[in-house]
């Protein structure tokens, strides 16, 4: 009965001394570790904004990290997910230290076409929410989440259209003059076609134009865009009726409707 | 009548508690003031002071106890509920196995889960084995003291 009353104090003393050991070295290897977060850079890609997040972890511990798992979920104001992307590292072993790169890529064709023309038009954010996992030592497993918000500029902010002013043209059309303004206060430069629709009350076009427009980021754009209608529709070009607004640009087509003053 | 319960006291009181006194300093130094002193509270962001205290506490009142009352059934009693405690107390902070806390880190919420469960196993075992060894203590003491008694 002693023995085995001594082996089990010997047992529980060796366990003790593992967890202390196990605990004292994880914690100290947890403060050595070293994380770098880069600057967040926004950049214009081939289809819409790429946002670029550097990060470095240096792993001074005595053991290794692995399965670190980076997830962003990009949704806007009303919870739609715009984009989901993840960046894995296999494995830093001990002693190592591992660059990475985490590029959010927000498609620009994707936000035409779940008709979000408000993000055109109005500023607004969009919701992050950020998921990281590892599992140290091959035994803790270990999860941080986090959200944040990034500020939208709409690439349309504060578009309006001015009044129509008339004068005749030729024998059968007149020409019209209708100032159109903007602020671009996207990252990107919106260089593109805009073609302007005016059509009467039965939402019929009587009068189109279009200008090439080249707006550079956070700058407003002003200009007259020249349309041309009927004799008979002049009239029309200054009463009520909608304004049909379509940009085109090699790598997306939008339109919207204004109302016109 | 006096003297013989002060050389009573003087033989088998004083001795337990100066040795439960010094095994209630060593504990405290070795289970609070040594991790304090090797990771202060400003190192890592969370409040791992109260915690630690509390274990202290439990972990001073047990080894006095056992102390005060080594050798005997009421000190292998003290032994398994020290045991069990401890399990029930891990199990509590550690939240079953996975430890969560929500740190506010540059104006950001970040929520931090960590799963323990496997350090959480090793206490268990480790606390398993103690209930194991005081209960045949306990046999062993119990055993003992009928076998003396048949012989007077």
């Amino acid at each position: 009965m002693k023995i085995a009353i001594r082996m089990l104090s010997i047992a529980a003393v060796i366990l003790w001394v593992v967890i202390l050991f196990f605990s004292v070295t994880a914690v100290y290897s947890v403060t050595n570790l070293g994380i770098d977060v880069g600057d967040v850079q926004m950049l214009p890609s081939s289809n819409g904004i790429a946002f670029s997040l550097p990060f470095s972890i240096t792993n001074n511990g005595y053991y290794e990290l692995a399965d670190l798992n980076l997830t962003t979920r990009v949704t806007d104001p009303d919870g739609t997910v715009f984009d989901v992307t993840e960046t894995f590292v296999p494995s830093i072993p001990r002693g190592s230290n591992v660059n990475a790169t985490h590029t959010i890529s927000v498609d620009l064709n994707s936000i035409m076409s779940m008709d979000h023309v408000s993000l055109l038009l109005n500023d607004s954010f969009f919701n992050v929410d950020i998921f990281a996992g590892l599992n140290f030592a091959q035994a803790i497993p270990a999860q941080i989440s986090t959200n944040a918000t990034i500020p939208w500029g709409a690439p349309f902010a504060q578009f309006s259209t001015g009044r129509v002013s008339v004068s005749p043209h030729n024998s059968t059309h007149v020409e019209a003059e209708m100032p159109v303004s903007f602020e671009n206060h996207a990252v990107l430069d919106i260089t593109g076609t805009l073609k302007v629709e005016v059509c009467n009350d039965s939402n019929e076009p009587i009068a189109s134009g279009v200008a090439n427009i080249n707006a550079s980021s956070h700058q407003s754009y002003a200009d007259d865009i020249i349309l041309y209608a009927l004799q008979q529709d002049a009239s029309a070009l200054t009463n009520s009726g909608n304004i049909h607004v379509i940009f085109e640009t090699p790598v997306f087509v939008v339109e919207w409707w204004e109302q016109n003053v | 009548m006096s003297e013989a319960i002060s050389k009573l006291f003087l033989k088998e009181a004083f001795p337990r508690i100066l040795k439960a006194m010094v095994w209630g300093s060593v504990t405290i130094l070795v289970v609070y003031w040594l991790p304090m002193m090797l990771y202060p509270q400003n190192i890592i962001p969370i409040d791992y002071a109260t915690p630690l205290s509390q274990f202290a506490m439990i972990a001073v009142f047990f080894a006095v106890a056992g102390q005060l009352f080594s050798g005997t059934v009421i000190g292998c009693g003290f032994g398994v509920a020290k045991a069990i405690v401890v399990i029930a107390y891990f199990f509590v902070i550690s939240d079953g196995g996975i430890f969560s806390v929500t740190l506010p880190i540059s104006g950001l919420t970040v929520n931090l889960a960590v799963d323990i469960s496997v350090i959480l196993l090793m206490v268990v075992s480790v606390n398993m084995l103690n209930i194991a060894k005081n209960l045949l203590a306990a046999i062993a003491l119990l055993t003992e003291k009928s076998n003396s008694t048949d012989l007077t």
